[in-house]
């Protein structure tokens, strides 16, 4: 950018407070910007590892085109609500062994303390679920049908953006606060779509499965991305292909687009960023503020 | 050279004070001296400051209606001053105008204007910018449009040239190789100075304790986290040791509360907002000065310590390096371990005497005086004025190099502002425009001041 000229006087100095001969516009050619750097710390990205980290998010989003789906049929009455009460329970112990087993290792010593410890809140969730389904059911009966399908569209729009797609189980810490928001709009889509069924216990099942597909799977996708990524592409290809299957029976286009989302995501995006990558540029100087390292 | 008329355009001047008030003013006082006319204009301030008011020594300002948004700075409007500056400039006869501080919009303004009068540029950049968060992008966009057009730019250190380089983009396609850019070569490095004789030391008398003077506002940015992590270790390695912390801020609290929970009430006193006219009675209680900004242009409150006669303890940060030689201050790492390190440091050449207060004041006032700066500046403006005015076709072409968005967005700013001058130019011609010929007389202000003093002498 600024040529080189490698002779610079021996007498020319850095500093202020000398009275030299040169004039005040002296640009010294090689002390000048020599401070300067460019791109400090930059980790070029390959390919395959960015497929495996986006796959957290085709995960999320197959969970949700199963939801999606799901819904429907209860609405249709072509699946009975009995039977997915049934998957969620069956979904649940499968999620909750497979959290045990990939444990971190420090925490397993008080392990089979634990199991009654969960158990306890979860019947009680259940409860709590069937007791309030009634009044879930007819909770926004007065709204017409329209405004739902918007609301719910923009709440799980809302929850796919939020939602941590982070690799790190942060340990102890509170959960981030977008990730919170995340939770919390995709249970108010699903409390809003189970109002407009027509039965208790479908309404029931219905956020059964939502508290599993996005409270709880959330928690277990971070322990399973850290653990083997023949398991982690094979939930994910699996979520996928089920998603994909779900909606193919409901619409054709819809099916369509997904697929085209999806692959968009997993395997066109990481190139996208890649290439990328050769636009930054970060500055970095004696000028920029300097953070302070307090123990 | 010859005498001409300089307008120094800023949002920070006096009655606000800070390091760019203090600057505009000491410079405008010594180019006055040097027989130069000089009048600053600013944007006015609440209740009633406004219109046209003298400072000593005949310094005139104007206070231009405009409100300041936040922390004395105006919104950058580009075109409504024009009125008022063209009205100005044209009345006093500038020849040069002056902006300061890169946030001040005023001063672009002021930039973008003077070409349509014939006036040439010169801008002074007194703080250092990062380049990665959003404050920065966009006053170092705004401020890329102006420096494309100017014809100086001054900077005060070294470090802050690089920095004002990069942001403003002060590259230009070389003469002899086309295909290269190189530094323009209207790029200064004028130091900030010192009134010497205002910071003279106080002799003090010997004692056992030494007393570490903190003097800033206590902000983040001037890292008050290090003070607060350091003070207490300094004052339990060191039981001979006091501090004194002047300054207001929002760090404030965190500064009670830790001297609260190390029981160092009696060991850290706490001042409060200092007045500038106090620092100096504030510097003598000391005989180090502790400073652990984040960031520093020039670190005039280094200067001034280390010209009251203290030893000075410094974050190596910004400019900071360049300002003094290295025996008389000592530079730390901005962590916690680095700065108690140096404190101590500078506690065993104090202890052991090997710093002399009077001798360090009279090196301080051989390296900075401002009638030095006044003539060096003397010299940036003659070579501005030496070179030919730029075109309106190659402010353009400038201007249009700015990017594809932001060019064609400064293009039509500039070409608006030229049909804006024109309706100015029919509305109000400048035929119909009163000459200042009233100018600061000395004779009558000594007289005034004479007959001042006889009134007083008489009711006695």
């Amino acid at each position: 950018m600024i040529q080189q000229d490698m002779h610079e006087p021996d007498d020319w100095e850095k500093v202020l407070w000398k009275h030299h001969a040169y004039p005040d516009n002296y640009v010294p050619r090689r002390s000048f910007l020599a401070s300067l750097q460019r791109n400090p710390n930059f980790r070029p990205y390959t390919y395959w590892p960015l497929v495996i980290l986006s796959c957290s998010i085709t995960q999320h989003l197959a969970v949700i085109f199963i939801f999606l789906p799901v819904f429907v049929r209860l609405k249709e009455h072509t699946l009975d609500p009995r039977s997915l009460v049934c998957i969620s329970v069956l979904c649940f112990f499968l999620g909750y062994v497979f959290w045990n087993v990939f444990k971190i290792p420090e925490e397993a010593t008080d392990r089979h303390v634990n199991h009654l410890k969960i158990l306890k809140p979860s019947i009680m969730m259940f409860l709590a679920l069937m007791s309030l389904s009634p009044v879930l059911r007819t909770l926004t009966a007065a709204t017409s049908s329209d405004s739902i399908w918007a609301l719910s569209a923009v709440l799980f729009i809302l929850n796919a953006l939020l939602a941590d797609y982070t690799v790190t189980e942060v340990q102890g810490a509170h959960e981030g606060l977008s990730s919170v928001l995340s939770m919390n709009a995709a249970v108010s889509a699903s409390v809003v779509l189970a109002s407009r069924l027509t039965t208790d216990v479908s309404v029931f099942a219905l956020m059964l499965f939502s508290i599993q597909s996005f409270a709880l799977f959330p928690m277990l996708r971070r322990r399973l991305q850290s653990s083997s990524i023949a398991l982690w592409l094979s939930v994910t290809i699996g979520l996928s292909i089920l998603a994909v299957w779900l909606v193919s029976d409901l619409s054709r286009m819809v099916m369509w687009l997904y697929v085209a989302a999806l692959l968009f995501i997993t395997l066109i995006a990481p190139a996208v960023l890649i290439w990328a990558q050769r636009y930054k540029n970060i500055i970095r100087g004696p000028w920029d503020v300097a953070v302070p390292k307090v123990n | 050279m010859e005498p001409i008329s300089i307008a120094m355009i800023s949002d920070f001047f006096h009655p606000a004070v800070g390091g760019v008030e203090n600057h505009i003013y000491m410079l405008s006082a010594n180019l006055i001296k040097r027989g130069h006319k000089v009048i600053v204009i600013t944007h006015s301030h609440a209740p009633d400051r406004v219109g046209i008011r003298w400072l000593l020594p005949s310094l005139k300002v104007y206070y231009i209606p405009f409100l300041p948004i936040a922390s004395s700075a105006t919104l950058p409007n580009f075109l409504t001053s024009l009125p008022y500056l063209r009205t100005i400039f044209l009345r006093e006869h500038i020849h040069l105008i002056h902006a300061h501080a890169s946030l001040s919009s005023i001063g672009h303004e002021g930039i973008l204007h003077s070409h349509l009068m014939g006036i040439r540029t010169v801008f002074t950049d007194h703080s250092l910018f990062g380049f990665d968060d959003a404050a920065s992008i966009l006053t170092n966009k705004l401020m890329v449009g102006t420096l494309k057009n100017v014809d100086a730019v001054i900077c005060v250190s070294h470090t802050g040239r690089e920095n004002t380089v990069l942001r403003g983009q002060l590259f230009e396609r070389s003469e002899e190789r086309p295909d290269e850019l190189e530094l323009r070569k209207s790029v200064y490095v004028i130091p900030n100075s010192l009134v010497a004789e205002q910071f003279k030391p106080c002799v003090q008398p010997v004692t056992d304790t030494i007393t570490i003077v903190f003097l800033s506002r206590l902000v983040y940015r001037k890292g008050i986290d290090l003070l607060v992590a350091t003070a207490p270790k300094i004052c339990a390695l060191f039981p001979n040791v006091n501090f004194v912390v002047g300054g207001d801020g929002p760090k404030l609290i965190e500064l009670l509360q830790m001297r609260e929970k190390y029981l160092l009430q009696d060991r850290i006193e706490i001042l409060g907002p200092i007045r500038h006219k106090d620092v100096l009675s504030v510097l003598s209680r000391g005989s180090i000065y502790m400073n652990t900004s984040l960031t520093e242009s020039f670190g005039i409150a280094i200067l001034e310590a280390a010209c009251a006669g203290l030893y000075v303890v410094s974050t190596r940060v910004g400019g900071v390096p360049e300002i003094l030689p290295e025996d008389m201050i000592s530079f730390a790492k901005p962590e916690e371990g680095d700065v108690v390190r140096a404190i101590s440091e500078a506690i065993h050449i104090v202890q052991n005497g090997k710093h002399d207060p009077i001798h360090a004041h009279e090196r301080v006032k051989n390296f900075y005086n401002w009638e030095d700066v006044a003539s060096r500046t003397e010299k940036v403006y003659d070579a501005v004025l030496k070179t030919p005015q730029m075109e309106l076709m190659e402010r353009i072409r400038r201007t249009m190099d700015l990017g594809p968005f932001a060019g064609p967005i400064y293009t039509i700013i500039l070409l608006v502002d030229c049909v804006f001058f024109l309706f100015l130019e029919w509305w109000m011609p400048r035929e119909s425009l009163h000459d200042v010929h009233h100018h600061w007389d000395p004779e009558v202000f000594k007289e005034l001041m004479e007959e001042e003093e006889r009134r007083k002498t008489t009711v006695h």
